[in-house]
């Protein structure tokens, strides 16, 4: 909208320039090129990083590809899409993403969500809280996923605390050598870094809850739970839906963390969506495997962030990511 | 040694090697070798710096190239550091986009893959001196170049892998020099029941890990040809040793380091802790040690014997030529400049062993242990020449850990091992 507004100002600024001659419908059709020129930049960088990208990656699914001779990729069709769908590996992958994503999007908005309603309140120390828990947000995920590592091998912090110390085990625990406990620290991981992130867009939310709405529940004797579930809940639901959203989408595409913790190991146990595509294509050079394992990933990301947003809207029917 | 003998043999090496390096220049003439009128630029990557490693940068970067580009007049060698674990990656997307260097120090396992790929060009047809310069070199590393019938590389540096032992851990076991055969292995393996040594770790259960077992213990991976693994890898030999090692895993005398836990102690940390009693690894080791480690006096030995005898598995990096590469003369002049012993021993001093064998005893004389290696690697055998080789260490990684986990058994592990390799090669 605000860049129909400015096209319509610079024709009007253009006629007042020029008031002798005069406007014919083709002249003014020109002059709304501007926006188009404002916004050429930016389609040019999307279609560049992404459309030819992804175009790129659904024509490379398509063949045996090979990546050091294009010329010589033979055409397969949908032969890596049916080898997709019989392979083990990549429904394992696939439902370990879906774990990580379940796990982790919960905890991140409820948690962020707390956390933002404490510091709501005006406090001196609130501004250092702030910080503190954005603060994993801006960390590097290879800096922390190798910390998370060191923290949870067998002769790391967690099993001394646990076992030499609190005596909680009667011996250590190889947390990376099963499938579901080394999910169970790439979860935790991904948890941590990212309720920081859920917080601050929450904090913003809540800034803008009205104040009259709240205590015009007061003086109907709404309780601060009421409150809270009939006031604030509603009020930030868009910020919810984004959220979850935004979330849902980066739990699907979890990678570097579960790259440097376990390699998606013990023997691919631990192996998400994007490391085994990551295994295909630079471990074995399949390309062509690897990259519908990305189309596929992609479809799936698509259709389950509109089912979000169909399911989440409004009751007036408002779309409100 | 003196001061002055030091740099005495310093002078005489660098000599030596300028003497060489102008041998080279010598020894090909041609268009497009580089010249004073029309300079070139060779390129080069590979991955001696790794792990932060700057010795044997250094002599590739303030002594050799030197010495090269004066004996070679018009070529520069722009040499590249990536760190190992990138380098297949950044190989592979410089690859696809056209933009791979002349020269490449390539792992052994990913010539054939690049080979069959059409990246390389075939040194055995390029260079009319391929045969005299590769019957230098050991000739189980000379194979890890061949593919199709044509060799794409030469040797550069080469390792293999020798039983390393703690002297600690042995007396723990009661016993005073390494196991030096499977059985003892096994007297060993009793004795340290209880006491929270393990016998032996290892980290993974590829062809890198098994094939020295494999091979010690009579059995082998593929037929002689490499076109078929069933009947061989499925072996009742083979099943009998696997079996022996998943046997000391069940009894906790080997970590689950092997079965791929990232979180277990390494081999490097392992065996001076004294939480591990023997582990196999390469001649890199003692750096690694001599840093941080430094009272730490590991023991080097054969790997142990069994009804084969005591066979290693080789390791090591080719260089290799690109088909891309718009300088051949000038690069094949620098792969044969690799070749001389001057860059051998050069190399040697900073830890990378050399490829031939007549060079062994000078570098026995570097370090001790150098001969240890040297005289495994007399008998060592390379891992299968094939494109699909990762996909091979997948297969296996993936059929044996459930042996080792009690969810299958051996035969049935190696069964379906053999098959899907078989379809691997097939696919060659």
């Amino acid at each position: 909208m605000a860049l129909t507004s400015t096209a319509g100002r610079a024709t009007e600024t253009s006629s007042v320039a020029r008031p002798g001659r005069v406007s014919s419908p083709r002249r003014r059709r020109r002059f709304t090129l501007t926006p188009y020129l404002f916004l050429l930049p930016g389609v040019v960088i999307f279609v560049v990083a992404i459309i030819w990208p992804a175009v790129s990656a659904f024509q490379m699914s398509l063949y045996h590809w090979n990546v050091f001779n294009a010329q010589l990729s033979q055409w397969s069709g949908i032969d890596n899409y049916l080898t997709a769908f019989k392979d083990p590996h990549f429904w394992q992958s696939l439902a370990n993403s879906a774990i990580y994503m379940v796990a982790t999007v919960i905890p991140q908005m409820v948690i962020g969500l707390f956390i933002a309603l404490l510091l709501k309140k005006k406090s001196p120390v609130q501004p250092l809280f702030r910080v503190l828990f954005y603060l994993p947000v801006v960390t590097s995920w290879v800096v922390v996923s190798l910390l998370f590592k060191f923290l949870f091998d067998d002769s790391g912090l967690i099993n001394f605390t646990l076992h030499d110390f609190l005596h909680l085990m009667n011996s250590d625990v190889s947390w990376l050598a099963d499938r579901w406990s080394a999910l169970v620290v790439i979860c935790l991981l991904g948890i941590w870094k990212g309720i920081g992130w859920s917080m601050m867009i929450y904090l913003a939310a809540l800034q803008g809850v009205p104040e009259s709405l709240e205590e015009a529940a007061e003086m109907d004797g709404a309780n601060r739970w009421q409150r809270f579930r009939a006031v604030t809940i509603p009020a930030i639901n868009p910020a919810t839906v984004f959220i979850s959203v935004m979330l849902v989408i980066g739990g699907l595409n979890v990678f570097t963390s579960v790259q440097l913790i376990t390699g998606g190991g013990p023997v691919g146990q631990t192996d998400v969506v994007l490391t085994y595509m990551y295994t295909q294509a630079f471990n074995f050079s399949d390309f062509g495997y690897a990259s519908t394992l990305a189309v596929i990933l992609a479809v799936f990301v698509f259709i389950l962030a509109m089912l979000q947003l169909r399911i989440l809207r409004t009751r007036d029917g408002e779309e409100l990511a | 040694m003196k001061r002055s003998s030091k740099l005495g043999l310093a002078v005489v090496t660098a000599a030596t090697i300028s003497l060489v390096a102008a041998g080279c220049a010598a020894s090909t003439t041609g268009s497009g070798t580089g010249t004073k009128a029309s300079p070139v630029t060779v390129t080069f990557w590979g991955s001696y710096g790794n792990g932060g490693n700057s010795t044997q940068q250094d002599a590739l970067n303030k002594t050799l190239i030197p010495a090269f580009e004066k004996a070679n007049p018009g070529i520069t060698i722009k040499y590249t550091d990536i760190a190992y674990d990138s380098l297949l990656q950044k190989l592979t997307t410089s690859a696809a986009g056209g933009q791979l260097p002349d020269l490449v120090r390539a792992d052994l396992g990913w010539v054939p893959q690049f080979a069959a790929n059409g990246v390389l060009v075939p040194l055995s047809g390029s260079m009319s001196d391929y045969k005299t310069l590769a019957a230098k070199d050991y000739a189980g590393n000379v194979s890890t170049n061949l593919y199709k019938g044509k060799y794409y590389g030469l040797p550069l540096d080469t390792n293999t892998r020798v039983l390393i032992t703690d002297q600690a851990a042995l007396a723990k076991a009661g016993v005073t020099a390494p196991p030096a055969t499977f059985a003892d292995l096994q007297t060993m393996a009793t004795k340290l029941k209880g006491t929270g040594v393990s016998l032996f770790a290892d980290s993974g259960l590829g062809a890198w890990n098994v094939s020295p077992w494999i091979w010690s213990g009579g059995g082998d991976l593929t037929n002689p040809d490499e076109t078929k693994a069933t009947g061989f890898l499925n072996s009742a030999t083979n099943v009998q040793t696997i079996q022996m090692l998943v046997d000391w895993y069940k009894a906790g005398l080997i970590p689950n380091l092997i079965t791929g836990n990232k979180g277990a102690t390494g081999t490097s940390d392992g065996l001076p802790k004294t939480k591990y009693a023997t582990i196999f690894d390469g001649p890199w080791m003692s750096g690694i040690w001599t840093g941080q480690y430094p009272k730490f006096q590991p023991t080097y030995s054969p790997i142990p014997a069994g009804s084969g005898g005591s066979i290693s598995v080789v390791g090591g990096e080719d260089i290799v030529l690109t088909a891309s590469s718009t300088h051949q003369a000038a690069a094949e002049k620098f792969i044969r400049f690799t070749q001389t012993s001057a860059f051998q021993i050069a190399m040697a001093k900073t830890g990378q062993m050399t490829v031939e064998p007549s060079l062994a005893d000078q570098q026995a004389q570097l370090a001790p242990y150098y001969k240890v290696y040297s005289d495994q690697l007399k008998t060592a055998k390379s891992r299968i020449a094939s494109p699909n080789q990762s996909k091979i260490d997948a297969v296996l990684t993936t059929t044996l850990t459930p042996a080792f986990l009690g969810k299958t058994t051996v035969q049935a592990a190696l069964d379906s091992a053999a098959s899907q390799i078989d379809a691997l090669l097939a696919g060659n």
